[in-house]
């Protein structure tokens, strides 16, 4: 018997002229693993908010179709009744976390389930211990990184003993090691789990059947074999591929930062960056690499002037501009267009252009946070590069970008350097083009 | 050595407390030292905030009660300007052994709220409180908030650097103000959402057992009491 059965799903959000999810059907067998792939705001979110009952209770909107999880028809059974069943890791742990310890967020799910008081910490242990978080128990959840904390939102899922996981881009603050060993994990689980993720190549490892959803249609549904083929034959940035090329090295041009034996740590006798020797020259793009904690962000802050490195010289030609990582969090103005001319006092010409160059044109007049995740991003781009700085830094500008977005920022960035301007990227994401790539090893840079 | 919740709290309280009505810098000096290496020894990266904002209050009230008080007759020093109300500056050494006791007074007055925040478990504290679980809840969401609120704040002021737009003076910091609520409000609702994938209002909750009380946790009860005792009677 099937676990789930999605039949004719329509589902328009409040206010939206027209649905964000048309006519999806499909089932869920037990130990399926479904990656559910399709470009930013092709309706993926939204299936899986209808798995999870949240869409239509949590959001209103208007919906048409059935959905029935665990025999559950989720019109009538709300959210918090399908938690025993069903659970939801969402894509940005910051903003799932409740309470102040690695452990009692654990507990926290089984709590609400009403699981007796003398079972809720073997489940808590067990769900640390199977995503290896066994020793930030009593951590902080204030203290965790990106990665801890994703990892303890899995581990607070799986507390819940799920027959359905609901996983949306839950590699998206990892590095490629550590998405791999999280994805090995829930390969382990042996629940039924359906997860959405940009890194399609490892999604594609561990799926056993593949959804394909675009402009909120189900284009495919198919076992992971059969899926690959058409994907290739048909959505070719989504089928697996070696890694590009190293782009031609073009001709040298001069220098618009140099890093001379640059040392930085946050804490006394914790170096960060120790003796640290980098140039970037106009026209070159720079990719940085390295794990969680390598000190990619650390060394693209140093260079783009945000930090002040504590010994060694750092020789500036020109400005520099600087993309956080997320930047969609960090916007400030009332319209995209004012957004993207803050950075050039008001100038409207440069920041149509910018706005233009980033494919966001005609939301030109829309309130920032009216924009969804991927065109936020985008605004911030182009809020960064509309000043166009000589050394444009951007931190894991893919993060949360489809296989499209992706190539397209990838073409923009090597039409940027081109135009005789230096580019660093501290990446996680070996698809992203670049001259020269370095690695950083532990907490120490490793010789470029 | 770790305390369950409620026993902690009840020994960081009584520590306050006794600090608050001793009458003596030497016991005062001696209690303030231990909370001092019990907040340093925390677990946690956050003690350093906790810890200076103590000892620096302690050592204003040091500083600035003698040239403010007027108490004393063992005069040490005078001569200095004739402040209006205050009358002329000078200091005595009533007026320093006063500032000495103050200083440390609040000194361990605040290590003890230091030591409170710093080493106990809020989310098992409010959940043994065992009424009105809702707003225990709602004090463990705004205990997250603060520090979320700070990086949030910290991110918008570098992203506008990183775009070379300058923040400057209170108008500069008050347009964040506006993104920052918006910020907030927005990770409200997906917080709210994720609650209630989680099972948040759907029934009856339990409550994950607090720690079994241990032989420190009665000692920490015991010194709580005598804490107390000392502070009315001898300190």
């Amino acid at each position: 018997m099937a676990l789930g059965r999605v039949d004719g799903l329509t589902f328009s959000y409040p206010g939206a002229k027209a649905p964000a999810v048309a006519d999806v059907s499909f089932t869920l067998e037990p130990g399926d693993v479904v990656a559910l792939l399709g470009p930013s705001g092709s309706g993926k979110s939204t299936v899986l908010r209808a798995l999870a009952g949240l869409v239509p209770h949590f959001h209103g909107g208007r919906f048409a179709g059935r959905v029935e999880i665990c025999g559950a028809d989720t019109r009538r059974t709300r959210p918090a009744e399908l938690a025993g069943r069903v659970a939801t890791v969402f894509q940005d742990p910051e903003d799932q976390v409740v309470m102040a310890r690695a452990a009692n967020e654990v507990a926290f799910g089984p709590e609400n389930l009403g699981v007796a008081p003398g079972q809720i910490w073997p489940r808590v242990d067990a769900a640390l211990a199977a995503v290896d978080a066994t020793h930030l128990r009593d951590r902080l959840t204030t203290e965790l990184s990106g990665g801890e904390l994703q990892r303890i939102c899995l581990a607070a899922a799986l507390a819940l003993e799920p027959e359905l996981l609901l996983l949306d881009e839950p590699t998206s603050q990892l590095d490629p090691a550590a998405a791999e060993r999280f994805l090995s994990v829930v390969e382990r689980l042996g629940a039924t789990v359906v997860l959405c993720e940009q890194r399609v190549e490892r999604a594609l490892e561990i799926a056993t059947r593949v959804l394909y959803v675009e402009g909120g249609r189900l284009l495919l549904d198919a076992p992971a074999a059969e899926a690959e083929e058409w994907l290739r034959g048909n959505r070719p940035r989504y089928a697996p591929g070696g890694e590009p090329e190293a782009l031609p090295q073009r001709p040298v041009g001069e220098p618009v930062v140099r890093l001379t034996d640059v040392s930085f740590a946050y804490r006394p006798g914790v170096p960060v960056l120790d003796g640290v020797d980098l140039t970037i020259s106009r026209g070159e793009i720079v990719a940085l690499e390295g794990e969680n904690g390598s000190g990619k962000t650390t060394l693209a802050k140093v260079a783009a002037g945000l930090l002040e490195a504590q010994a060694g010289g750092i020789e500036q030609r020109g400005r520099a501009g600087y993309l956080l990582q997320d930047p969609g969090r960090y916007l400030v103005a009332e319209t995209a267009l004012a957004e993207a001319a803050l950075a050039v006092g008001g100038d409207e010409a440069p920041a149509r252009a910018a706005l233009a160059a980033v494919d966001l044109t005609r939301l030109a007049d829309r309130h920032p946070r009216d924009l969804s995740s991927g065109e936020r991003e985008r605004l911030g781009v182009a809020a960064v590069a509309v000043a166009e700085p000589d050394l444009l830094v951007l931190d894991e500008p893919t993060r949360g970008l489809d296989p499209d977005r992706k190539t397209a920022l990838s073409d923009w960035l090597v039409e940027y350097a081109a135009a005789g301007r230096g580019v660093i990227v501290a990446t996680h994401d070996r698809r992203l083009p670049a001259h020269r790539r370095i690695r950083l090893g532990g907490e120490v840079l490793v010789a470029a | 050595m770790r305390l369950a919740p409620v026993p902690a709290t009840i020994l960081f309280a009584s520590a306050g407390v006794a600090a608050l009505v001793a009458e003596r810098i030497l016991p005062l000096a001696v209690l303030a030292a231990v909370l001092l290496a019990v907040c340093l020894r925390a677990p946690t990266r956050q003690k350093g905030p906790y810890v200076l904002g103590a000892l620096l209050a302690g050592l204003g009230v040091f500083l600035i009660s003698p040239l403010v008080a007027q108490v004393g007759y063992d005069v040490l020093w005078e001569g200095g300007p004739r402040i209006p109300v205050i009358g002329r500056l000078d200091i005595t050494t009533e007026e320093l052994a006063d500032a000495a006791l103050n200083g440390l007074r609040l000194t361990a007055v605040g290590l003890a709220f230091a030591a409170y925040a710093l080493r106990v478990d809020h989310d098992r504290l409010l959940a043994a409180v065992g009424f009105a679980p809702r707003s225990a809840l709602a004090v463990a969401l705004a205990t997250r908030l603060v520090p979320t609120l700070e990086r949030d704040a910290a991110g918008l002021a570098e992203a506008m650097r990183g775009r070379g737009v300058p923040i400057a003076g209170a108008r500069g910091y008050a347009r964040l103000l506006s993104p920052l609520v918006a910020g907030s409000l927005e990770r409200g609702m997906n917080l709210a959402e994720a609650m209630e994938a989680r099972g948040f209002g759907g029934g009856r909750r339990t409550h994950a057992p607090g720690p079994t009380w241990t032989a420190a946790d009665r000692l920490a009860l015991t010194a709580s009491a005598l804490l107390l005792m000392a502070g009315v009677l001898w300190l």
